[in-house]
């Protein structure tokens, strides 16, 4: 009988130019560099058909280098991936490799091919030149197994679903595909709470029925139901075993860059002088002027920011969070009611505005140089103040000044490059800043970063709002918090 | 700070319009503007006009969106009329002669000497002025000079509202057919139609998926560069200030991280094709809409009408 397993035999993988960009100082000192500039070295582990393994891993642990390796996009250096028994050599190896072993990756805008939720899911199946009559099959069980319905469902275009809906839509296109094998690579780090909840639920229920999960993530909460939980750390395979084992092991995970401590401080900072103390949203309704219904994303709403405190702004995706922000900040006009920082309406760049993933706005030759766009285009003389005011934002968001300065922003790690986005708003010296979503997608550390830098802003004596799912983490913070 | 798509006017009903497949949808509008260029009398295309007018009625689209379309030829529309009805070299000798006839009505010999000897004692003008009736003299100038030689022609006034109804109802057309089918039932349509030309090699799949890709990321792309846009102003920038370098130059923020991300999406889309087994070749292919009774029809009879109104009007 063939196996009915997936096997990862003693993995190697290095990208053929790693190590030219960045010189791994880190490594470096390891001794070892060779192995320094391994993505992953030596990983090795099998997953089970019905079997939900969750893999954890911090980021640029090799995570998502794994899981290309998993669908045959990737090639190991070394070593090999084995599906229910076909090795490497086999003939169509690479074939049933993907029909055998689906990958659901982060943003689903980037994996939806199809303008209509029917074409999407029948995508893989055409491809692999079902009959017609098992894709119609197929298709209206799979969006079912996802919990979509397919009558509501089939002929709508994804640019009109939810980022929940998306992804739940990109499930349903792998599974009706009948793979034994799902990876999945941070499939839930775009998305708000309830929407994580069903696509979780749409992945337990693959495995119930039997498919082998290998779940990528940095979230510890969801890896406490895995039947097994791996750790990558570095590129090496650092733990296999139950989740119990290694939930509780608070000093392991700190290592392993899965848990991170905060350190809540209390104001050590010297206040810097403040040239507006409050910010103040009073009746404020909003709809979009071209949205067919004329509903506004929010009435009568009232909010007053003061300097030195901090609001959370909570509420699903679609809530009207950014949009508020976008207002606050003098982005655009209410359609009723009034936004004054102190007495005045705010003018753009007088309140500094952090949008979601803010690392895909750079776009200078160097950070030096998109750190001090906002501030030229206030008209500051930077001139001359230029490079101290570059090394203070850099020094703020925990980057050295030398090291950074005259990189390109495209050559950045993620975390970098959120790093440096938000240097770019703190370069506007603004009494207020607003974030919308500051820690998606990020690490452990990424998020203690975020923490860290909120609080030392605070201790400064800035005013704060963060829009954020994640109320919880920001508590430590918070002067008030408000629901929409 | 919306951006206007070039597209996505489709308006969702469920009229008998709409429910015409958009193969048969794209014959007809061939066929259509076949008439409109193989007729050569206002007979033919008034009954043009009445035909899309009913149509419009049908689809339920109100006037005022149906008309949306001819704004941005406005002025070509304009030009048009006012380069038939204008002339540079105005005289007044010459009188027009009309012959309103039916398309192709044979002249009794009468009229045709009548007519003749007119021509010939250049008091008229000779002018097929397509109409229905038969043969008249009209006291009207050839042209009417204003300033200088420069004047308008009376007949050139009726030629040119002929040829702005003519260039009206082809755009009229056209957005009738963008009303009523949605741009993924028209991409389909156009590879349905196009794949006989996979026997010369052509690569139909391939082309329909570019389509298809295209429609999918091209409001993506847009709502992205609007969130730059917006994300650029937080830092200070502006986009309506300043002369033609200036306001170029603002775009670069927006536009740099606008093609980055782009780049890097069709990489990861690249990938999760290439991971769900797409090579461009043997994929099965599904027949969504089938062509109904009600579509024979409609392209049948539709056709008929249409080839009609191009031989005899």
């Amino acid at each position: 009988m063939e196996p009915t397993l997936l096997e990862f035999k003693n993995i190697d993988f290095s990208y053929p130019h790693h190590g030219k960009n960045e010189p791994s100082v880190e490594f470096a000192t390891s001794g070892n560099r060779l192995a320094a500039q391994k993505t992953l070295c030596n990983v090795g582990f099998n997953i089970e058909r019905g079997e939900r393994v969750v893999l954890l891993g911090a980021n640029g642990s090799g995570k998502s280098t794994l899981a290309k390796l998993a669908n045959g996009l990737l090639l190991p250096t070394d070593g090999q991936v084995v599906v229910d028994g076909i090795s490497s050599w086999q003939h169509d190896y690479l074939l049933e490799l993907r029909k055998n072993v689906g990958l659901v990756t982060q943003d689903p805008d980037n994996q939806i091919v199809s303008t209509t939720v029917f074409d999407e899911v029948a995508f893989g199946p055409q491809n692999l030149g079902w009959k017609p009559k098992r894709i119609y099959e197929t298709v209206s069980q799979s969006l079912e197994h996802v919990g979509l319905s397919e009558d509501v469902y089939a002929g709508r275009d994804p640019n009109s679903l939810s980022g929940g809906e998306k992804q739940r839509v990109v499930i349903a296109a792998l599974l009706a595909m009948q793979p034994n094998y799902l990876v999945l690579d941070e499939p839930t780090s775009m998305l708000d709470p309830a929407a994580r909840m069903q696509v979780l639920k749409a992945i337990a229920s693959a495995a119930k029925r039997g498919q082998g999960i290998l779940h990528i993530t940095h979230r510890l909460e969801e890896a406490v139901k895995a039947d097994r939980v791996l750790i990558l750390y570095r590129g090496r395979l650092c733990y296999n075993g139950k989740p119990e084992d290694i939930l509780g092991n608070k000093e392991a995970l700190i290592r392993f860059g899965l848990r991170a401590q905060l350190h809540v401080r209390r104001a050590s900072e010297v206040a810097e002088p403040i040239k507006h103390s409050s910010l103040t949203l009073s009746d404020v309704s909003f709809s979009y002027p071209n949205s067919p219904s004329k509903l506004p994303v929010f009435e009568d709403m009232n909010l007053e920011l003061k300097a030195g405190e901090c609001h959370l702004l909570v509420g699903a995706s679609g809530s009207g969070k950014s949009t508020l922000l976008t207002l606050a900040a003098g982005l655009a006009k209410p359609s009723k009611g009034t936004v004054l920082l102190d007495d005045n309406t705010p003018l753009p760049g007088e309140v500094g505005l952090v949008f979601q993933h803010p690392e895909s706005q750079l776009f200078a030759q160097t950070i030096k140089e998109d750190i001090l766009f906002g501030p030229r285009n206030l008209g500051m003389q930077v001139e001359e103040a230029g490079d101290a005011l570059v090394n203070r934002v850099l020094t703020l968001v925990g980057l050295d000044p030398d090291k950074f300065r005259h990189r390109s922003p495209f050559s950045l790690s993620g975390g970098e490059a959120r790093r440096v986005a938000i240097a770019t708003v703190l370069a506007l010296g603004t009494d207020f800043f607003l974030l919308d979503e500051p820690t998606a997608g990020l690490d452990a550390r990424g998020r203690v970063f975020i923490f860290e830098l909120l609080q030392s802003l605070l201790a400064k004596g800035k005013g704060i709002m963060v829009a954020t799912h994640d109320p919880e983490f920001f508590l430590p913070l918070a002067t008030g918090r408000r629901e929409l | 700070m919306a951006i206007p798509l070039p597209f996505g006017n489709y308006l969702a009903r469920n009229t008998a319009i709409h429910r015409i497949d958009a193969r048969v949808k794209l014959l007809l509008v061939v066929m259509y503007v076949y008439a409109l260029f193989a007729c050569s009398t206002w007979a033919g295309l008034l009954a043009a006009l009445c035909i899309l007018g009913v149509l419009f009625i049908v689809a339920c689209i109100p006037v005022r969106m149906a008309l949306r379309g001819l704004k941005p030829i406005f002025f070509i529309l304009v030009f048009t009329f006012l380069a038939n009805a204008l002339t540079f070299s105005a005289s007044e000798t010459a009188l027009v002669a009309g012959h309103m006839a039916v398309g192709a009505v044979p002249l009794d010999n009468a009229t045709a000497e009548a007519m003749q000897t007119a021509y010939a004692e250049e008091r008229y003008q000779l002018l097929s002025l397509p109409f229905v009736g038969q043969v008249f003299f009209l006291d009207l100038p050839q042209s009417v000079p204003l300033i200088g030689s420069f004047g308008i022609k009376p007949l050139g006034i009726i030629k040119g509202l002929y040829f702005v109804l003519r260039i009206s109802l082809l755009v009229l057309t056209t957005s009738l057919l963008t009303y009523t089918t949605s741009i993924v039932s028209l991409t389909d349509a156009i590879s349905k139609l196009l794949a006989p030309l996979r026997a010369f090699k052509v690569p139909v799949e391939d082309i329909a998926m570019v389509f298809t890709i295209a429609l999918r990321f091209i409001p993506l792309t847009a709502s992205e560069a609007e969130k730059l846009m917006v994300a650029q102003s937080a830092r200070g920038a502006t986009f309506n200030q300043g002369g033609l370098v200036k306001r170029a130059k603002a775009w670069i923020p927006v536009m740099i991280p606008l093609f980055v991300n782009l780049f890097r999406r069709a990489d990861h889309l690249a990938q999760a094709m290439e991971s769900r087994c797409y090579v461009g070749r043997g994929r099965t292919q599904l027949a969504h809409s089938r062509i109904k009774g009600t579509d024979i029809c409609w392209a049948v009879i539709g056709s008929a009408v249409l080839i009609a109104i191009g031989i005899f009007l």
